[in-house]
């Protein structure tokens, strides 16, 4: 490399003590949002490395998790985007169930919601729900039965607050499609934590 | 049941039946949280609310989950979402080796 000799092995121990502090933290962070082991330690990996190369620029301003978290962020995108060069959308993965059982098929009386199924009131504010110690499972839980796809836009668009248009490039699909896919995950997970959560009733096996 | 009582009832369900159904509805709210809905879309949402409860509550439901999820977020939070997982001591391993390697 074109560094001066004797100030490179100083980096890397600095970004191997950052591996030991953030790594775990990093690891999580990129599981959550691509649903997959072995691409999450590849993003994790790939972030160390531009950690490392970008070293100069950081000089110690800031939290270092901050700023390996907004690296890691652009490797999760760089992921999507290749993961859909390879693998394009195929009609068979689909969107995520329709849940058409949630409304009713009788005559007269269509598409209105099942009783069984129909929304109730929770009696619940946003810090009320985070509140609950197991709410960041109960969400990752109720996520993990959708397509990986979906998943992943459901969680860049709600957790992460991406644009539609963000979505649509980084996963390669049409605006649409995305749309479809934020409506199954919405319909799905609303249920799953209301099953969870706000039912008395003994839960459902879980679809 | 009072006689205002039925002919409530009886409002709410004649409308219903003649707007469009909680299926098509809950897209729209699922919609009306990704662009802005055309008049005739807002019009057709607020009357279907307004004599459906079970919407209304859709509504806010979703509208619970982002605020919830967006909430500005402790760094650590979202670590609770699954304590065990960790990264393995091979992979760590491997990025260590890399480091090296590139140092």
């Amino acid at each position: 490399m074109s560094e001066p000799q004797g100030t490179a092995p100083h980096k890397s121990s600095d970004v191997s003590v950052w591996l030991e502090r953030h790594g775990d933290y990093l690891f999580k962070y990129a599981v959550f949002r691509l649903r997959d082991k072995a691409a999450a330690e590849d993003a994790v990996q790939e972030t160390f490395l531009a950690a490392l190369k970008a070293y100069d620029k950081f000089e110690g301003r800031g939290s270092e998790r901050t700023w390996l978290v907004g690296i890691l962020k652009h490797k999760v995108t760089d992921h999507f985007r290749r993961m859909t060069r390879e693998t394009p959308l195929e009609p068979t993965e689909g969107e995520g169930p329709e849940h058409a059982e949630f409304f009713t098929r009788t005559d007269g009386w269509d598409n209105h919601w099942n009783n069984e199924y129909a929304p109730i009131d929770w009696h619940a504010t946003p810090a009320q729900l985070l509140e609950r110690g197991d709410f960041w499972r109960v969400f990752s839980d109720c996520l993990s039965p959708l397509p990986q796809r979906t998943a992943s836009a459901f969680t860049l668009r709600e957790v992460d607050g991406l644009t539609s248009d963000e979505i649509c490039k980084a996963l390669g699909v049409t605006v649409n499609n995305l749309w479809v896919m934020l409506h199954r995950a919405r319909l799905h997970l609303r249920n799953c934590i209301e099953r969870n959560w706000f039912r008395k009733e003994p839960t459902k096996p879980q679809s | 049941m009072s006689w205002y009582d039925k002919t409530k009832h009886a409002v709410r369900f004649w409308l219903l039946r003649r707007l469009p159904a909680c299926k098509q509805t809950v897209e729209l709210i699922s919609q009306s949280m990704e662009r802005p809905l055309t008049l005739r879309e807002r019009v057709l949402l607020k009357l279907h609310l307004w004599v459906c409860m079970w919407c209304q509550w859709y509504l806010e439901h979703l509208q619970l989950m982002r605020d919830a999820l967006r909430v500005q977020k402790n760094e650590n939070d979202e670590v609770e979402v699954s304590p065990t997982t960790r990264l393995s001591d091979e992979a760590r391993a491997r990025i260590r080796r890399s480091l090296t390697n590139n140092s």
